[in-house]
């Protein structure tokens, strides 16, 4: 029984395969760093936040980063499995994602509905690639991503849990 | 509860609402609750309503046409046979008050009716049958509600997971500390031993909790100078 959070939240079999870990990836929002499979509310996560990447390799090697939510719009209905909120390329290693192609905007997280798991993905380019925008944020797929721009398997990843910051959303009708 | 559905079949006709009997499969849920309905449905008219006590006091009823039926039938075809097969059938149904009705089963003539009977004791089917909606309904609720309940549980084992794994790196880092701290204090506890038996003549400048450390070097210099 795997204890890995990725696992046991089962961000590994929604949204990626296995995968060796071989980068470190940190997250700070206000300067507090996000541990795997915390709570966060949305007024934590309004603006983007600060990301730290440690590597094997010294050289220069650049990451790509991708944040989605798998529970859209709700997690009993993930219809709109996965919303992109964020898709950075060209990141620097130990450099802060402000030094990368920001080819989607940051999106707040906003969940109306249940508690969402909001997953951030990293992969190594191999080489400075350009990377298209999707034409919309919502039914991503992070592993038709990865094939089409030959990312190859992640190198870290992390989520944590979101909802609404007051009230549970009104009663949801079948 | 047992005694309850009696009396309601045998005055056959709807009880008030408040009296209505429990889901027969279901002895646990309140007794009150209108089972395999939401308010909707409800409110959506009496029609709308599933028929199990009505039932019942339809079923009354439609036994003595069946009987005339069924003796009209076995007058006609099968006079020999049906008596013989009343005979042995009789013994195995349980359910039924009318031996003739088993037969009535066999026949593809007669219509499918008696089945309606048959049912009494399993309520889920035949409200199933009239009413797709409230079950169906029932169900798929059940069925979000145990994905929220394992969605929820694989939450807290998440969180859990990772809290192990912090304690654990906790209790790592804070051996080797001590381990680091032991070995810088055993090192410098050599170059004491050798100074401090020479050279310890004066008061030993004391701040309020010196690290061993200082201690020494200030005997050190003491010594120096």
């Amino acid at each position: 029984m795997s204890r890995d959070p990725l696992v046991v939240g089962n961000v590994i079999g929604d949204i990626l395969d296995p995968f060796v870990k071989s980068a470190t990836l940190r997250l700070l929002y206000n300067n507090k760093e996000v541990m795997n499979g915390s709570e966060l509310k949305p007024s934590a996560v309004v603006n983007e936040p600060r990301v730290e990447i440690r590597g094997r390799d010294t050289r220069a090697t650049l990451y790509t980063l991708v944040m989605v939510d798998p529970d859209a719009p709700s997690p009993s209905n993930p219809t709109k499995r996965e919303h992109l909120h964020w898709l950075v390329t060209d990141i620097p290693e130990t450099a802060n994602a402000s030094y990368g192609n920001e080819i989607v905007p940051y999106e707040s997280p906003r969940p109306t509905a249940g508690i969402h798991r909001f997953v951030f993905v990293l992969f190594r380019q191999s080489v400075r690639q350009t990377i298209y925008a999707p034409g919309w944020r919502q039914n991503f797929n992070s592993r038709d991503f990865a094939a089409l721009y030959n990312l190859g398997a992640p190198v870290a990843a992390m989520y944590f849990n979101c909802q609404r910051e007051n009230g549970c959303g009104g009663r949801r009708y079948l | 509860m047992e005694e309850l559905w009696k009396d309601i079949s045998l005055n056959a006709s709807p009880p008030p609402l408040d009296r209505h009997p429990v889901y027969h499969g279901r002895q646990a849920d309140c007794f009150l609750r209108l089972p395999s309905m939401v308010l909707q449905d409800f409110l959506a008219g009496p029609l709308n309503r599933p028929l199990y006590p009505p039932q019942a006091a339809a079923k009354e009823p439609s036994l003595p046409p069946l009987e005339t039926a069924l003796s009209l039938n076995s007058a006609k075809e099968f006079l020999g046979e049906a008596d013989q097969q009343a005979n042995t059938q009789s013994n195995s149904s349980s359910n039924n008050t009318n031996g003739n009705v088993s037969i009535s089963c066999d026949f593809s003539a007669v219509p499918p009716r008696p089945a309606a009977l048959f049912s009494l004791c399993s309520r889920k089917r035949s409200t199933t049958e009239t009413h797709p909606g409230g079950a169906d309904r029932h169900q798929k609720r059940m069925i979000k509600n145990r994905e929220s309940a394992a969605r929820s549980r694989a939450r807290k084992q998440a969180s859990h997971a990772y809290t192990i794994e912090l304690e654990m790196e906790v209790s790592h880092l804070q051996e080797e500390n001590a381990k680091l701290k032991k070995q810088n204090e055993e090192a410098s506890g050599n170059e004491e031993c050798v100074d401090g038996v020479l050279s310890f003549t004066g008061p030993i400048e004391c701040a309020s909790v010196p690290e061993r450390g200082q201690a020494i070097c200030r005997l050190r210099r003491y010594e120096k100078s």
